[in-house]
């Protein structure tokens, strides 16, 4: 059995949380990773106020244990999210997109645990400071919205830089790479891509079909000229989006233009040819529908396989 | 002392003498992003012994020297 202080900090059984992937992470699939022993986490991305407090019911309709919401902080709506997240009291909000140090009065006054992604060592130095309960390392191997340093470069660099139990993002699908983020430092995982696959996960079947058919080489990274680089699958809107943004022609306008609603219309319409589909590198890893519950038991149980085998070239 | 200060941090960052370094400077020019801005406020923490909540928006070296500098003297 792998348990670590984060179990003990959350009272969760197994130390994981389920990425709050904008669109993706409904009340459904947290319920179900939080059932599975994970926690799972609703993600609000530039959703307004009403719909996180609609999924938080959801959630507590199918589930007694905690669960946490990701704050996208570059949302418009971000500050009606946070004072949803301070009224219902819930379990941990995990932030991203920014520095969440304006929101961590009212939550830690409500008895919030707050636990942002950080994507640097200074990052992880101003959120200890101001009250957070942990934090997440995330690299750039993962999908969406995505920093310059890879995971295994920045987790044991933020572990040095914090007392904070850490978890390790960006890459992560199976019982090797939780073993392996545990060997860098971390005490705790945070996967998405992998949960893509869950049956509970109710994207569209075209985005389901496309992760499960991807490859190692399967995903690219756009958006880098407008400073936000995000990675997704390479479909033809990607493609086209990565081409534009080299083109001195288009402007930065049409650029952003160029990728708004593209994300819904993954998530919904699995629209191939202006659906921008987010997906980390490890999709290549992803190869089948399972229950939420099941790939949490899978992945621990392979990982304390490796973690008891990993003296075994020591001598 | 607050302005020196930032421009020996922005020189560092930027391998470049302080002395180029104006009011007027701003961090786009320097190629400051959102995270060297966090690296920055940090060192500059240590370097002036004080806390520094950065709410305010500020784009040139004279900005935050502004908003720095009552912080400083508190």
């Amino acid at each position: 059995m792998v348990k670590t202080p984060l179990c003990d900090l959350l009272g969760i059984e197994y130390p994981i949380f389920q990425g709050g992937m904008a669109w993706v992470a409904d009340g459904a699939l947290a319920a179900a990773v939080s059932e599975g022993g994970g926690l799972g986490i609703i993600g609000a991305g530039n959703a307004p106020g009403s719909f996180v407090r609609e999924q938080i019911s959801v959630v507590r309709a199918l589930t007694k244990k905690p669960f946490g919401v990701n704050i996208m902080l570059l949302s418009p709506f971000a500050d009606e999210v946070a004072a949803v997240c301070t009224e219902e009291k819930v379990a941990v909000v995990t932030t991203g997109a920014g520095n969440p140090s304006r929101f961590m009065e009212q939550w830690l006054g409500a008895g919030i645990k707050v636990i942002p992604v950080v994507p640097s060592v200074a990052m992880t130095k101003l959120v200890t400071r101001a009250g957070a309960s942990a934090v997440i390392a995330e690299g750039g191997e993962s999908g969406g919205h995505i920093g310059e340093l890879s995971t295994m470069v920045l987790v044991p660099q933020v572990c040095d830089a914090t007392d904070l139990p850490v978890l390790a993002a960006g890459g992560i699908a199976d019982g090797r790479g939780v073993a392996a983020s545990f060997m860098l430092g971390a005490a705790g995982v945070q996967v998405g891509t992998r949960f893509l696959s869950a049956h509970e996960c109710s994207i569209h079947p075209t985005y389901k079909e496309k992760i499960l058919k991807a490859n190692d080489i399967a995903t690219m990274t756009t958006g880098k000229r407008l400073g936000h680089p995000v990675r997704s699958l390479k479909t033809s809107f990607a493609r086209a989006y990565f081409k534009a943004e080299y083109d001195s022609s288009v402007s930065d306008e049409a650029l952003e233009a160029m990728g708004t609603g593209a994300l819904r219309l993954a998530v919904v319409e699995g629209d191939l040819q202006n659906g921008c589909f987010l997906a980390g590198e490890i999709a290549g890893m992803v190869r089948r529908e399972q229950p939420a519950a099941e790939i949490i038991r899978e992945m621990f149980t392979e990982a304390e396989d490796v973690l008891k085998g990993a003296g075994r070239w020591v001598r | 002392m607050v302005f020196d200060a930032i421009a020996e941090l922005l020189a560092e960052h930027n391998d470049c003498d302080a002395s180029e370094i104006t009011r007027d400077t701003t961090f786009a020019e320097m190629g400051v992003d959102s995270l060297d801005t966090v690296e920055l406020v940090m060192k500059l923490e240590d370097k002036l012994d004080c806390e520094i909540e950065l709410t305010a928006k500020v784009s040139t070296v004279g900005e935050l020297v502004d908003f720095v500098e009552p912080l400083v003297q508190k």
